[in-house]
């Protein structure tokens, strides 16, 4: 268990508003709105202690992000993605919580990998072929940043 | 409690995540392969709330147009009520200005059919009401009036001028109890004197009671005074019945000596005969 005291429950919510927030403000940089929507999806989100809120602050990002975009004809595949994988990374906090750093880094590398796929693919099933970008590359190069803030962040309830 | 006990213990949140997740799955298939019918279904059942919701826009529509329409009919209302109250006002302010003004082109009609110089006159007061009363006329001795010149209406004959001044004379109407004016019957050619018995009626002396007069008939001046010429509707005979020696003939006057406003006044001493006018004012004996 951690020595360092534990922080309120409150200020994973605060967080992720703002990530939200700046989700929508960041949609003329798409490469810094990919950042803060993986950020929100993969590590702000789990870090509710309520599942259906995690969930809905993943549904929420996906749908600010293809609302911002204005380029997609059927949008709501984002969505379906960020709430899945928001999901998957929350089973994981609760049944296998990452007692390093390094662990808690590298699974939510991997998690932003397979997000990147899932985000994709799904865009691709609603709204058939659009561009990829570099978006996830961003996402993945700055997953230290927003991964070790998550890790701050982080109950320490959580079982080990 | 466990994370785990409270992670199962929240199930409802579970089956929220899920239907949250199958419906976010469903609509982005709907977007790839339409021949799903999501959408057609989710259009299926929203079907009737949607209808619900049509009719209840149209009525609400309809209701704001019935309200604008009563409103601006109303208002339609209002003005055209205040238009109608002007006419009004206007018609009672030009009624009298009409009559006269009617009762002028008659006597206009008649004065070009009168075979006579005649002088039209404005009547500008009426004291029939009172004792020894007439009518008074805007002309005068300035005019070349003076007594016992015929006054005649479109309706029939009035009076007689009774008192001349400058710019106004004083009328006897045939009404009055000292007014005598000789008429003649058109059916029985019998000869009389008219005189006043109240307003509005006169009756005729003299007339022998082996004459055949009827109710009804009609009397015209007969030009025995020289006052009138021979030939002028006075009245109609109202009622007759026999009186000593001779008949007492009641008349109803014809011309309307209480609403008269402008009058036609005879020469002086007219020729007994003239060519009889074709207006009201003179008839056919």
């Amino acid at each position: 268990m951690s020595a360092r005291p534990a922080p309120a429950v409150v200020r994973p919510s605060l967080v992720s508003l703002v990530a939200l927030v700046a989700i929508f403000l960041s949609a003329p940089w798409p490469p810094l709105q990919a950042v803060f929507h993986v950020a929100l999806v993969l590590g702000l989100a789990p870090l509710e202690t309520v599942p259906l809120l995690a969930g809905l602050w993943a549904v929420a990002a996906g749908w600010v992000m293809e609302g911002t975009l204005r380029m997609v004809p059927h949008p709501g595949g984002a969505a379906w993605a960020d709430l899945t994988l928001a999901l998957t990374v929350l089973f994981f906090n609760r049944f296998w919580p990452p007692d390093r750093r390094l662990i808690w880094w590298g699974r939510l590398a991997g998690f932003t990998l397979l997000h990147a796929l899932l985000l994709h693919l799904a865009v691709a099933l609603a709204s058939g072929p659009h561009p990829w970008g570099r978006g996830w590359l961003w996402a993945l190069l700055t997953s230290p940043l927003w991964a070790m803030l998550a890790w701050r962040l982080k109950p320490t309830t959580h079982p080990r | 409690m466990a994370p785990h006990a409270k992670w199962r213990s929240a199930s409802w949140q579970a089956w929220i995540l899920s239907l949250l997740w199958l419906g976010h799955g469903l609509w982005a298939m709907s977007g790839r392969w339409p021949g799903l019918g999501l959408v057609k279904a989710l259009n299926y059942i929203s079907g009737p709330m949607l209808k619900l919701s049509a009719k209840w826009e149209a009525r609400r529509e309809a209701r704001s147009q019935q309200i604008y329409d009563l409103g601006t009919a109303e208002k339609e209302i209002a003005q055209l009520k205040a238009r109608v109250g002007l006419f009004e006002m206007q018609e009672v302010r030009e009624g009298p200005r009409r009559a006269e003004a009617e009762e002028a082109i008659r006597l206009l009609g008649l004065k070009q059919q009168m075979p006579l110089e005649t002088k039209a006159a404005r009547v500008i007061a009426n004291t029939r009401s009172a004792p020894f009363g007439g009518l008074v006329i805007d002309q005068g001795t300035e005019a070349g009036l003076q007594p016992d010149q015929g006054v005649i209406a479109p309706a029939g004959v009035v009076g007689r001028i009774w008192n001349a001044g400058q710019r106004q004379a004083s009328v006897l109407p045939l009404d009055a109890y000292n007014a005598s004016t000789g008429v003649m019957l058109a059916r029985s050619r019998a000869t009389g004197v008219l005189q006043g018995t109240g307003p509005g009626k006169a009756e005729i002396r003299y007339i022998s009671s082996q004459e055949g007069v009827q109710a009804g008939e009609a009397v015209y001046t007969s030009g025995l005074d020289r006052i009138f010429p021979r030939g002028l509707l006075v009245g109609y005979v109202s009622h007759v019945r026999p009186r000593d020696a001779e008949l007492k003939v009641e008349v109803a006057l014809s011309a309307p000596l209480d609403r008269l406003s402008v009058v036609l006044v005879l020469p002086s001493k007219p020729p007994i005969e003239v060519s009889p006018p074709a207006g009201s004012g003179k008839g056919q004996p």
